[in-house]
């Protein structure tokens, strides 16, 4: 029997709008990247083959996140060419971040800190458990590129880390 | 044999954490880590990136984007018959989409009070576009009639065809084979 959209949308969207908190770092743009993944779906029903739907899902979020991030840099290209990370006035409080995602606000800051490309390689990894071979398929780029950016995207975020929480204890020293 | 001097390279470091190697690569850079704490050290720090983001809990989700995902088929502007949802067929309770590869039924009598005025849109635009048709028909029949207007509107090819007050009420000025149109009032039924 095929399933209903509110099934769709019950089963799949705390997933996607997770992965689009991930990626963009605050609760506005990841209601908005969820909102638009879904329709994209809505309208691409036909398209869609059985046993590749949280892959699609995957790429269909991803995507849109990396085309508004580009999009933001183009405009802050021409006003601001030193800083091409993130709109002002869209970040949240830590407080706020704690509150919507329990996760540190220090590490969804480091990860906020990421460039785009990195960040989604590492998010799909280390928070959605992605396999190398489905971030590939995902993000359609090699193996060695999969590789790469989830290395540097990790030594970029613990330098991040050790930047905003010095005194975080397994970040600053070696041991444990 | 390895040679010490040599390192992993990063890339080998990242999928020795994320078990990613494979049998005979995972081995030598297991026994280049015995004797090398340069590396270890570089497979601890990406093992503490990976640590931090995995422990993140679920991201709760606001309360009512559920509702406005769920009320996308009656909201979401869905672009012409050729790109869209593919076949949609409307039954007593039921929106059925059929694609190439499977179909979603939208249950519509679940619910439906709920969702309030957003659920009726899908099917007013439905409505809406039937009327305009049936308003079409309506002109061309109208149009195929001949000799009720007084006028000859064979007579300049050229010249769209304006027929006025035809069929009153129901048309009031009907402009055909005019592409700008000449905006004549109350044209659009």
């Amino acid at each position: 029997m095929a399933p209903t959209w509110e099934q769709v949308v019950r089963d799949h969207s705390a997933r996607v709008y997770r992965l689009a908190y991930r990626l963009s770092g605050n609760p506005q743009d990841a209601e908005d990247l969820t909102q638009e993944t879904f329709v994209r779906v809505f309208r691409s029903l036909a398209d869609y083959s059985p046993g590749t739907f949280e892959g699609w899902l995957h790429r269909i979020t991803t995507n849109l996140f990396l085309d508004m991030v580009r999009r933001r840099q183009r405009i802050r290209f021409d006003a601001l060419p030193d800083d091409t990370e993130r709109l002002p006035g869209r970040a949240p409080s830590p407080e706020q971040v704690y509150a919507d995602t329990h996760l540190d606000p220090q590490v969804q800051a480091a990860l906020d800190a990421l460039s785009p490309e990195f960040r989604v390689a590492v998010v799909l990894c280390d928070i959605e458990g992605l396999t190398y071979e489905e971030i590939a398929a995902t993000l359609g780029i090699k193996l060695g590129t999969v590789r790469s950016r989830i290395h540097r995207g990790r030594v970029q975020l613990r330098e991040a880390l050790a930047h905003l929480a010095p005194r975080r204890t397994g970040v600053t020293g070696e041991g444990s | 044999m390895s040679i010490p001097e040599s390192h992993l390279a990063q890339e080998a470091i990242a999928a020795l954490v994320d078990g990613e190697l494979s049998a005979g690569p995972a081995g030598r850079a297991a026994r280049h880590l015995a004797g090398c704490t340069t590396c270890r050290m570089a497979v601890a720090a990406q093992r503490e990136a990976k640590e931090a983001l995995h422990g993140s809990a679920d991201v709760a989700m606001p309360g009512d984007l559920m509702s406005r995902l769920c009320a996308i088929p009656f909201t979401a502007e869905v672009p012409g018959s050729g790109t869209g949802p593919g076949d949609v067929r409307a039954s007593a309770g039921e929106l059925t989409v059929t694609g190439s590869s499977g179909a979603f039924s939208l249950d519509l009598t679940e619910g439906a009070h709920r969702r309030g005025s957003a659920g009726g849109r899908w099917f007013r635009r439905g409505v809406a576009g039937t009327i305009v048709g049936l308003g079409a028909g309506v002109t061309a029949l109208a149009l195929t009639l001949p000799g009720d207007t007084g006028r000859a509107p064979a007579a300049d090819p050229v010249q769209p065809q304006q027929h006025t007050e035809v069929a009153p009420p129901v048309l009031r000025t009907v402009t055909v084979g005019s592409p700008g149109g000449l905006g004549a009032p109350g044209g659009t039924p």
